[in-house]
């Protein structure tokens, strides 16, 4: 077998809940039996931007905040790939979210797992925007990734998980993973990944989380009651985990991609189809 | 003494009837946006075309969705000329304003045909000798086909019996380039293409009897007519691009327009993105598989996407990037044309990062500077710009495209068979040619870390001192590599003359122009268009350094090509700069008084 890099071994602090979600995502791999050189994981810049290095599998080293629109660019130029896209809280709901809401919208086939621990690590202990209390505007709220996942109508799969509860995490891990290599769209999984160095919320975020799993009451297929019941937790400063919703909308790809050729090959350039194509393009402009 | 005033209900003078031959005319048709000014050029260039005449076509529009002054311009020329005339020789005026704004420009024997609906005819802003003919196109529209909409298809009607033309041709025209439009849609423009000529048979205009002639020419060659956007468009798409995303902006919006039509049909992808970066950051995700892709944006764009260029460089990932560039700084002024990007991308972004820039001159140049763009950018494994200026919105009759030499070179491309011969694969590995064999995911055995940090071979981030300087050496080879295949510099006019003047894109036209009237008056020119941007190329210094003088003639205040010659070698003691920055084009006009000027003082 053909030697290549040598899987790195994590770079995060003991303790870190960075090692739970990696290990998900390597459970939901295997699990799925999914092989390591058809996936591409695709992670920011911050502590969570280092996992695509410790996989195994092709890795991209995003540029900050944009890993969602260069996760969608692969995952329609080559749908056969498993694509991974993480990042952490700063990467994907501060420099990164504008992209957010646009991915959410357009349902690409394709996981995004964003660790979230409240804080920016790599700059030491900054607060981002899903910072409980932060110093410089202890008025704002959190933003919370959930809430506005439920608000754009064409999500399909919202998750929330904590890396204390790694049995959950996993299982919604792999839900995830499969959900988009169904093709059924976007999976998006927030975990509570708490940071023991710069902002340990460890036993607070334990202390918070409502399992909506566990809950008998709860439908994760009524987008207008698992908001307002996430909303009613939120008001009684508790955390909601599990799966949040789950839906169906037309995926990205079954949008745009055509049958017409197989995209991600130049056979069909000098094939008849193609220059009678170009010639007919050609031709608006003859004189 | 005033101009002559026709009424166009009376005969015009038999003298003005002697269908004086042209071979070089040019046309405004002007008026408040949404007027058709746009429309009666279209159809006037149609015309022309027909009749083997070389087309160059500029509008000079407001950013907006309807009014606003807008103006259509069009030179009709037996020798391709990528430029207007210096005058107006016929100006078609739906207001004052548009009077106003070409007054400076319209030639002494110019014809006004000026639209007296609301405003009385305006003598002082014309040169006395021009013919003016008012004509109240508006009201005669709404009186007679309800709607002002159909007065262009009526100031056509009549403008093809001054200039000469067959009624039949005039229809024939007119219905193709309506050919979209229902029959219910189309009769009233044919009606009020009717009742134009009928004003012209009032006035005694009709077959040979017309003021102006352009004899029918003989075309040897095939031509097409086409803006340099949807050229560069049709040649990314001929040289196996296939994922395109980009943001609207004026005025590289239209390379979008052009794919989201036809590149579906090849099995693309276009996405309108929610911003530049998130355009370009598709366009990398795209690339990291193996596609070809490309973005297009103007100045403002470019500058949001410049961290992912220079990323591109490090992580050593192939894209192409179109910049129609327009006056900036900043939002600028969104629809007149600069070359003022060039310090951005040549030399924009954070670090140092290797990267190509090219600068076509006209539709042909784009078609083919694209399908090498596109190439290049596969065999470098590193971002390739093409930096268009007016060249992108205007249209020119060039020589039909020949699909045949859009050829598709893979670059280091590693398969999975090949993998299966190789003792280990390393993405980054370090080459003589700077450029390491590429495994794309997907292929067995192959995976790699792409990354824009400093990394070692594998692709693993390091800061390591020695293999830093490996890494940024390796890079920088590359463009060695490849700088064999970078287009030359054009160049022309008198090789012995002592005297250069040096301009890219769209000047190669004014340029010509220019270096051949001032021919004409004894002062000989060796004229250069380079049209490799970055690495500015050594032919481009020295010829520089091996004239005695050479004017820089350029679209900023900042002279940044000037500024760039220099700082790659060129000798500052050889350099005038002529610089322009009011959002217009220049005129060989303009040019030729410039530099004689400068010449007498030197």
């Amino acid at each position: 077998m053909t030697k290549t890099y040598e899987i790195r071994k994590p770079i995060w602090c003991a303790g870190c809940g960075h090692f739970g979600v990696q290990g998900a995502i390597q459970y939901a791999l295997q699990a799925a039996g999914i092989e390591l050189h058809e996936t591409l994981v695709l992670a920011g810049i911050g502590c969570s931007g280092t996992v695509q290095n410790n996989i195994g599998a092709y890795g991209y080293h995003a540029m900050h905040g944009r890993v969602l629109p260069t996760a969608i660019g692969v995952s329609l130029a080559n749908p056969d790939l498993t694509v991974i896209a993480a990042g952490g809280d700063g990467d994907g709901y501060a420099i990164g979210g504008g992209h957010l809401m646009h991915a959410l919208k357009r349902n690409a086939n394709l996981l995004y797992v964003v660790m979230n621990n409240g804080v920016y690590g790599l700059t030491k202990g900054q607060d981002s925007p899903t910072a409980k209390t932060p110093l410089a505007a202890p008025e704002e709220d959190p933003l919370d990734a959930m809430m506005l996942g439920l608000s754009i109508r064409s999500t399909t799969f919202l998750a929330r998980a904590i890396t204390t509860r790694s049995d959950q995490l996993n299982e919604l891990m792999l839900m995830g993973l499969q959900h988009s290599r169904e093709g059924k769209g976007m999976a998006f999984i927030e975990v509570l990944s708490p940071c023991v160095t710069y902002d340990d919320t460890y036993s607070q975020w334990m202390n918070k989380v409502y399992d909506l799993d566990a809950d008998p009451d709860y439908r994760n297929d009524d987008r207008g009651k698992a908001f307002f019941d996430l909303n009613r937790l939120i008001e009684q400063s508790l955390i909601p985990i599990g799966l949040i919703y789950h839906g169906e909308h037309a995926s990205l790809q079954s949008a745009m991609l055509s049958d017409v050729t197989p995209f991600h090959s130049l056979e069909d350039q000098h094939a008849g189809h193609f220059n009678q194509h170009m010639e007919e393009v050609l031709s608006a402009y003859a004189v | 003494m005033k101009p002559a005033i026709y009424d166009i209900s009376a005969a015009v003078d038999k003298d003005l009837l002697r269908a004086e031959v042209r071979d070089d005319l040019t046309v405004m048709v002007a008026g408040q946006g949404g007027d058709g000014s746009l429309t009666i050029i279209a159809l006037l260039s149609k015309a022309l075309l027909h009749r083997g005449y070389h087309i160059y076509r500029t509008s000079d529009i407001a950013s907006r969705i309807k009014g606003g002054h807008a103006a259509a311009l069009m030179r009709a020329s037996t020798k391709p000329r990528g430029n207007l005339g210096d005058q107006i020789d016929i100006l078609i005026a739906f207001d004052l304003e548009a009077v106003q704004k070409a007054s400076n420009r319209l030639a002494p024997n110019s014809i006004v045909i000026f639209d007296s609906s609301r405003e009385a005819m305006p003598p002082d802003l014309v040169p006395e000798t021009a013919l003016m003919i008012p004509v109240p196109f508006s009201r005669l529209s709404v009186r007679d086909l309800r709607r002002d909409l159909f007065k262009n298809s009526l100031g056509f009607g009549l403008l093809g019996r001054i200039i000469g033309l067959a009624d039949k041709e005039v229809e024939s025209c007119l219905r193709k380039h309506f050919k979209k439009l229902s029959s219910a849609q189309l009769e009233p423009n044919i009606k009020a293409l009717r009742e134009g000529q009928a004003f012209a048979d009032k006035a005694g205009i009709s077959g040979r009897n017309s003021i102006l002639t352009l004899p029918a020419q003989a075309v040897e060659n095939e031509r097409i007519f086409i803006s340099g956007n949807h050229a560069a468009a049709m040649g990314f798409m001929a040289a196996g691009g296939r994922f395109f995303a980009g943001y609207p902006i004026t005025p590289a919006t239209d390379v979008m327009n052009f794919l989201e039509r036809n590149l579906p049909a090849v099995g693309g992808v276009v996405m309108q993105a929610e911003d530049e970066l998130a355009s370009i950051n598709l366009v990398i995700g795209a690339a990291l598989t193996g596609v070809r892709a490309m973005t297009a944006s103007s100045g403002p764009g470019i500058a949001l996407m410049l961290e992912s260029i220079g990323h591109c460089g490090s992580a050593e990932i192939p894209i192409v990037i179109i910049d129609c560039q327009r006056a900036g700084p900043s939002t600028g002024m969104p629809t007149k044309p600069e070359q003022s990007d060039i310090n951005m991308v040549t030399r924009g972004g954070n670090g140092d990062y290797p990267h190509i820039v090219l600068t076509p001159g006209d539709p042909e140049e784009c078609f083919y500077g694209s399908i090498l763009a596109t190439n290049i950018a596969q065999r470098a494994q590193c971002p390739v710009i093409l930096a268009l200026d007016a060249v992108c919105h205007d249209n020119f009759t060039v020589p039909r495209f020949d699909l045949e030499r859009a050829r598709i070179y893979p670059g280091k491309r590693v398969t999975e068979s090949d993998v299966a011969q190789m003792e280990e694969y390393r993405r980054y590995a370090i080459t003589e040619d700077g450029i390491s064999p590429w495994a794309v995911p997907g292929t067995r055995d192959a995976m790699n870390l792409v990354t824009g940090n400093e990394r070692n071979e594998w692709g693993l981030v390091t800061t390591e001192p020695d293999m830093r300087v490996a890494m940024v050496d390796k890079r920088s080879r590359k463009i060695e590599t490849v700088r064999p295949l970078l287009p030359k510099a054009v160049e022309w006019g008198d090789v012995n003359s002592p005297l250069g003047i040096l301009g890219v894109g769209i000047l190669g036209g004014v340029m010509t122009e220019a270096a051949e009237r001032l021919a004409e008056q004894g002062l000989h020119f060796h004229c250069h268009r380079p049209r490799t941007l970055w690495p500015v190329l050594e032919d481009t210094i020295d010829f520089v350094n091996s004239h005695e003088r050479v004017y820089v003639v350029e679209q900023s205040e900042g002279a940044q090509l000037a500024g760039l010659l220099k700082s790659e070698g060129a000798r500052a003691d050889k350099i005038v700069s002529i610089l322009k920055y009011d959002g217009l084009q220049f005129s060989t006009a303009e040019l030729v008084a410039t530099i004689v000027e400068k010449e007498r003082l030197a």
